[in-house]
C-alpha cells in the first residue's frame, strides 16, 4: 500500500480510555497522543497496569476510545461503524499475539489464509499468497502442518506470516516473544527486524527490555500516560 | 460469490473439524425427521393395497337409484333413464339394471327346497353393464342383443355364485329361476365396486319381462329400471352426480339418489389420520427438542471457540461474517440431518413393510419437506448462538498483554 510518507500511518489524538461509569470510572489511558510514522520500528514498554494492553487494543482498532480520535491512514476510525472499522483493521493492521492464537483445526497455510477470507479471492490464490507469506518466515515446507504439530517458535512464525499476508502498513506485536524460549525469541525478533521498510511501521508492546531495546523508537508508559518517547539512532540488537 | 464460498468453506471446515460435536448436532434433526417420515410412510403403507385398488378401479363410477319417494316402496326410474343420463355431457357411459324380488334361484330342481331360504339377487340388465363396471368375464359371454331380441332364457352369474353352484368355466350348465330353466352363458369376474354382484344372476330385460315382472314394472312394453351405473369424466364426479338427479327425473332432483361407488373404498383406504397425527406430533416434538439441543451445543461451542472468534475479528472479519459462519453451520447441520433423517425414515418404512407385508408407500413431498423442516429448525436454533458469537468483543477473548 502506498502512503504519503509525511502522513502518519496511525495517530492517537488526546485519547482517553476509561472503564466504568461516573464515580467508579477508571481511566486506563489519559489524554494520550501518539503518531506512528512509516518506517517506525517502535516498542511500547511499561510495567503491568501502565496501560500497554489498552493502548494495543486502541492501536489495533479492537477498541474505541472514551474520548479523543484515532486515525488510521488519515481515516477517523472512532466514528466508523463496527463493520467499517473491522475492514480498516483487516486491511491495514497485522497482529502477532503472545499466545499465537492459531486456529487449531486448520493447517499452517489455512491459518495464514484466514486473514485473506472475504476479500473476493479464489481459494487457489489465497493458498498461493499464504504459501508466499510462510516462505517469508521460512516455513513454507510446514504449510500442511497443524498448530499442534509445530513448535512454539514455528507457531509464532505462522502467526507472523498471517499478520504479513495482507501486506498491512502496521504490524502490531503483543509480547511476541513472551511464550518462546530465548533461541526462538531471538529468531522471531530477527524476523521482525527484517520486516522493517520505509512504508511499514512495526510496533511491539512488551515489558521485556531486550525486545524493547531492539526498536529504534522507544515509548515508555506509566499510569496510563506516555512518559517517554525517544528515538535512538542505532537499534541495539 | 467468492465471499459466500469462503463462508461456506469456513462453516463446513468447522463442522468436519469437530466430528463428535457435529454428530451430536445431527442427532436431533435425524431422529425428528426419521420419526415423521416413518410415521407418515408406515401409516400410508398399511393402507397401500387399498389405495392401489382405488387407483386401479377408478373413482368415477356413479350409482343412480330410484329413491323410495318416487313410487312408493318399489321405486323405479323412468323407462328411458339411461338415455336421459347420457344427455349429461360429463357422463361417459351408462348401464341400467332392475333388481327383482322374490325369485328363487337353485342349481337344479332337487335343490330348490334348500335354496328357498337363500336369497340370491336376480337382476335384469342391459348389454352395457360389464363395460360400464369395467369388469371382465371369467368364462362365456355377457348378455347380448340376441338374448334380448330372441327373449332367450340366458343368464350370466357372478363368480361367487359360480363357486357356490360348482359351475366350472366352460361347462354347459343351467340353473332354475322360480323353477324356469335358464342357460348359464357366462361367468362374470369379481366386481370390486359392487361386491353384491359376485353372487348375483343377470338376465335380459326381455326374459325378465316374460317370466318375472308384472304390469307395474313395465311401461309401453319397456321394463322400468331401478338403478343406473354411470361412468363420469374423471374429476367431474360431483357435477355429474348432481346433473344426473335432474336429467334422469325431469320432475325434480329428490326422486333420484346418487352414490360414488368408490367412496367407501376410498374411505377405507385413508390412513389412520389420528394415529398419523400422534406419531407426527411426536416426531415434531423430537425435532424441536433436537433444535434445543442444537442451540445448546452451538452455544457451548461459541464459548469454546471464543479464541477463534476473537482472532477472526482481529483479522478483520466483521460481526456479520462471524454470525454467517454459525448460521451456515446450522444450515449444513439441518440439511445433512434432514437427508439422513429421510434416509433412516425410508429404511424404517422398508423394514416395517417387509415385516407386515404391506405395500411400500411414500409421499414424494415428504423428502424435500423433511429436509426443509430440519433446516428451518436448525437455523432457528442457530440464531441465538450466532448472535452471541457476533457480539463477542475480540479484546475480551484475546487476553492481550
Amino acid at each position: 500500500m502506498v502512503v504519503d510518507p509525511v502522513e502518519p500511518l496511525l495517530e492517537l489524538i488526546d485519547v482517553t480510555r476509561s472503564y466504568g461509569h461516573g464515580d467508579a470510572a477508571v481511566a486506563a489511558l489519559r489524554q494520550v497522543s501518539l503518531r506512528i510514522m512509516p518506517g517506525d520500528f517502535m516498542s511500547i514498554m511499561g510495567p503491568s497496569g501502565s496501560g500497554k494492553s489498552t493502548m494495543l487494543g486502541l492501536l489495533g482498532c479492537l477498541d474505541v476510545p472514551t474520548e479523543g480520535v484515532i486515525k488510521v491512514g488519515g481515516i477517523d476510525v472512532t466514528s466508523l461503524p463496527d463493520n467499517e472499522r473491522s475492514r480498516v483493521r483487516g486491511d491495514r493492521i497485522g497482529f502477532v499475539f503472545q499466545q499465537f492464537h492459531l486456529i487449531p483445526h486448520l493447517d499452517a497455510a489455512s491459518n495464514v489464509g484466514t486473514a485473506l477470507l472475504y476479500r473476493g479471492l479464489r481459494a487457489k490464490e489465497r493458498h498461493e499468497r499464504a504459501l508466499a507469506a510462510l516462505d517469508q518466515v521460512g516455513l513454507s515446507h510446514r504449510h500442511d502442518h497443524r498448530p499442534v504439530q509445530l513448535s512454539g517458535g514455528e507457531q509464532q512464525r505462522v502467526a507472523l506470516a498471517r499478520a504479513l499476508v495482507t501486506q498491512p502498513s502496521i504490524v502490531l506485536g503483543d509480547e511476541p516473544t513472551g511464550a518462546l524460549d530465548s533461541r526462538n525469541a531471538e529468531h522471531v525478533m530477527e524476523l521482525f527486524a527484517s520486516l522493517q521498510s520505509p512504508e511499514r511501521a512495526i510496533v511491539l508492546v512488551t515489558h521485556d527490555p531486550n525486545v524493547g531495546a531492539a526498536a529504534r523508537r522507544r515509548v515508555r508508559m506509566r499510569d496510563g500516560e506516555i512518559v517517554e518517547d525517544e528515538t535512538v539512532t542505532v537499534a541495539v540488537p | 460469490m467468492n465471499r459466500m464460498r469462503d463462508l461456506i468453506s469456513v462453516a463446513v471446515a468447522g463442522l468436519f473439524a469437530r466430528k463428535m460435536r457435529t454428530a451430536l448436532l445431527l442427532l436431533g434433526p435425524v431422529i425428528g425427521v426419521a420419526a415423521i417420515v416413518a410415521a407418515v410412510g408406515l401409516t400410508d403403507s398399511a393402507k397401500g393395497d387399498l389405495k392401489r385398488k382405488v387407483d386401479e378401479l377408478g373413482t368415477n363410477l356413479i350409482e343412480a337409484s330410484a329413491a323410495s319417494s318416487f313410487g312408493g316402496e318399489d321405486a323405479k326410474l323412468p323407462k328411458d333413464a339411461a338415455e336421459r343420463a347420457l344427455t349429461v355431457t360429463t357422463a361417459e357411459s351408462v348401464s341400467s339394471v332392475l333388481e327383482m324380488q322374490n325369485i328363487i334361484v337353485s342349481p337344479y330342481e332337487e335343490a330348490t327346497e334348500n335354496f328357498e331360504t337363500v336369497p340370491v339377487p336376480v337382476l335384469a340388465a342391459d348389454t352395457a353393464l360389464p363395460n360400464v363396471l369395467e369388469v371382465d368375464m371369467i368364462a362365456g359371454r355377457w348378455l347380448n342383443e340376441f338374448d334380448e331380441g330372441a327373449r332367450s332364457r340366458s343368464a350370466v352369474i357372478g363368480i361367487g355364485l359360480a363357486r357356490e353352484f360348482n359351475v366350472l368355466p366352460g361347462e354347459i350348465r343351467s340353473l332354475l329361476l322360480n323353477g324356469l330353466e335358464y342357460s348359464v352363458v357366462g361367468i362374470m369376474d369379481n366386481v370390486e365396486l359392487e361386491p353384491g354382484f359376485d353372487t348375483a344372476v343377470f338376465v335380459s330385460y326381455a326374459a325378465a319381462s316374460d317370466d318375472f315382472l308384472d304390469d307395474a314394472a313395465i311401461e309401453d312394453d319397456v321394463v322400468l329400471p331401478n338403478k343406473l351405473y354411470v361412468r363420469s369424466v374423471e374429476g367431474r364426479e360431483d357435477d355429474t352426480s348432481e346433473a344426473l338427479k335432474v336429467a334422469i327425473n325431469l320432475g325434480g332432483p329428490d326422486e333420484v339418489q346418487t352414490e360414488l361407488k368408490s367412496e367407501a373404498l376410498e374411505l377405507a383406504a385413508q390412513s389412520d389420520r389420528q394415529l398419523q397425527l400422534i406419531v407426527v406430533s411426536m416426531g415434531l416434538l423430537a425435532i424441536i427438542v433436537g433444535g434445543i439441543g442444537i442451540a445448546n451445543v452451538m452455544s457451548i461451542s461459541v464459548i469454546q471457540r471464543s479464541g477463534e472468534i476473537g482472532i477472526r475479528r482481529a483479522l478483520g472479519h466483521t460481526r456479520s461474517t462471524i454470525a454467517g459462519q454459525f448460521i451456515l453451520e446450522a444450515i449444513a447441520v439441518g440439511f445433512l440431518g434432514g437427508l439422513l433423517g429421510v434416509a433412516v425414515g425410508v429404511a424404517a418404512i422398508g423394514v416395517g413393510v417387509w415385516f407386515a407385508g404391506w405395500v411400500f408407500t411414500l409421499q414424494p413431498m415428504l423428502v424435500p419437506l423433511g429436509v426443509l423442516l430440519a433446516m428451518v429448525i436448525s437455523v432457528v436454533a442457530g440464531l441465538y448462538p450466532a448472535a452471541r458469537a457476533a457480539r463477542l468483543e475480540p479484546l475480551e477473548t484475546l487476553r492481550l498483554g
